[in-house]
């Protein structure tokens, strides 16, 4: 599949929906905002619905994606994590993923300067510097006690600051929850990122190394999402939404956006699907 | 849309007819857009200090070490239905579906929404263990709609956690209808599993009913 289906691809999409059934004058989806608006529904319910909604065209793939990841996840990913929890203390935990945040500092100056916030990309530059120096390679976030907080930054959110839409939601074995923006950013972030590109990438022993504790360290790290997706009615569901709901998060913060949410008093104005068939 | 398409849209329509059209579309595009614009930016100290108490309370029932797991539940359960809108939340969680439950359906649904709910939330609460909740400021989307902003922190918590809560009122009296961590809303994100879960079941509610009274998923709940 192109990276690009979901900037192109879901441009069209949604144009062709507007233009169904279209009359002499505006296309019909305006025509039911005007009349909703006028009737007293919450223009703010659409909106919202459609932003924590996914552009969900592949579900039927996708679950079976996540399907099959969890099941790996299971027989691998989780017992290896589990032992790693298991042998070292929260607190030794921390300095690894520490350390493992720090590796990744090069990459979010890269895109606060994309982002056009010269003014955090020093501050994150700085960060780096201490932390990797005063901090040793990153064990101790002594930038932090500096007033230089985490600022996270990457390029699927670079995009979404630039306007770019997330496209299509995709289930990657091994890779997770995912959108066409997001999948088009990991792979800038991994071959841009200059700690890889100057110290060493997947064909050294450090870039090998880093990969396993990463992979490791994120897996634990998210380990109560994976508890909590027990409890979840429909998981795969779960996930998207909470995937979907996070990255919309972190993009408009970068971009300095309001929050648009539903109302409570009133259940969304869609109507349910037929009643099954006795 | 391709330009060709757009073309054709627009080619159809008389200039005048269009002109009214996208005047009236500005005017309440632009009417509905500016009320959150102009409305997000003062801070609400009543519901702050509501957040503060309420949220707070909660949080110590669970980090009490002295109180045995059967009455942290009990006093749990206290202190949620003071800090939250449980029947608002109850049929906010059925999206689509609260219009067509039946009143059968929602006398079942209710209960058994609450009991996975407490337990869902004590478990999710419990795993952090946090101790100290610290409100940081607060958002007015509109009167009587406020989002609180917090952190917890302590106990097993090394970096402060930063926690929104949703909460409505009108000013005298408030309740969480929300919860916000790491951009999640809980209450969204468990809408869209519930009608997932229902839409999957061809429009059934007492499918979904029945899952929760066994437990999440099913063979993988915790409980």
């Amino acid at each position: 599949m192109s990276v690009f289906l979901g900037f192109e691809g879901l441009g069209v999409q949604r144009s062709r929906a507007q233009n169904v059934g279209k009359g002499a004058g505006l296309p019909v989806r305006h025509w039911m905002l005007l009349a909703l608006v006028c009737l007293g529904v919450a223009k703010s319910d659409l909106v919202w619905a459609q932003e924590t909604s996914a552009s969900d065209p592949f579900e039927k793939a996708n679950r079976a994606s996540f399907k099959f990841s969890m099941g790996l996840d299971h027989v691998i990913l989780a017992p290896i994590a589990h032992g790693y929890m298991a042998v070292t203390p929260h607190g030794v935990r921390d300095h690894v993923s520490a350390v493992v945040y720090n590796l990744g500092e090069p990459n979010t100056v890269i895109n606060l300067v994309l982002q056009g916030k010269p003014k955090r990309a020093m501050r994150s530059t700085t960060r780096f510097i201490v932390n990797s120096t005063v901090g040793v390679l990153g064990l101790f976030d002594v930038a932090a006690k500096m007033n230089l907080p985490r600022r996270d930054a990457d390029f699927g959110q670079t995009f979404g600051v630039w306007g770019a839409k997330p496209g299509a939601y995709l289930y990657v074995p091994l890779m997770g929850p995912l959108n066409v923006r997001d999948g088009v950013g990991r792979a800038l972030d991994i071959v841009t990122d200059p700690v890889s590109l100057y110290v060493g990438g997947l064909d050294t022993d450090f870039g090998k190394a880093r990969t396993g504790v990463t992979i490791v360290d994120l897996r634990a790290a998210t380990d109560p999402a994976f508890q909590a997706l027990k409890d979840a009615s429909d998981p795969y569901v779960t996930t998207r939404s909470a995937y979907t709901q996070y990255r919309e998060a972190s993009v408009r913060e970068a971009a300095g956006e309001a929050e648009v949410l539903p109302d409570f008093d009133a259940p969304p104005p869609e109507a349910p699907p037929p009643a099954p068939k006795p | 849309m391709t330009g060709k398409t757009m073309q054709s849209t627009f080619s159809t329509r008389r200039p005048t007819r269009r002109g009214a059209n996208a005047a009236l579309l500005a005017f309440f595009g632009a009417a509905a857009m500016a009320v959150p614009a102009l409305a997000q930016s003062a801070r609400d100290p009543g519901a702050e200090a509501f957040v503060q108490t309420k949220a707070e309370r909660v949080i110590a029932v669970l980090a009490d070490k002295k109180q045995s797991e059967a009455q942290k539940k009990q006093v749990f359960r206290q202190a949620v239905d003071e800090l939250a809108d449980v029947p608002k939340i109850t049929n906010f969680v059925l999206g689509k579906y609260a219009r067509t439950i039946t009143p059968d359906q929602r006398a079942r649904f209710t209960p058994v929404f609450r009991a996975y709910a407490e337990n869902v939330y004590q478990s999710r609460i419990d795993d952090y263990r946090g101790e100290q909740l610290k409100v940081t400021g607060s958002v007015v989307r509109k009167p009587g709609d406020v989002i609180v902003n917090t952190t917890i922190s302590g106990g097993q918590i090394t970096q402060p956690l930063p926690v929104s809560w949703r909460v409505l009122g009108n000013g005298q009296t408030w309740k969480v209808v929300d919860v916000q961590f790491k951009g999640i809303w809980l209450a969204i994100t468990q809408q869209q599993d519930f009608v997932s879960t229902i839409d999957n079941a061809g429009g059934n509610i007492d499918v979904l009913i029945n899952q929760l009274q066994k437990g999440g998923s099913g063979s993988s709940g915790r409980r």
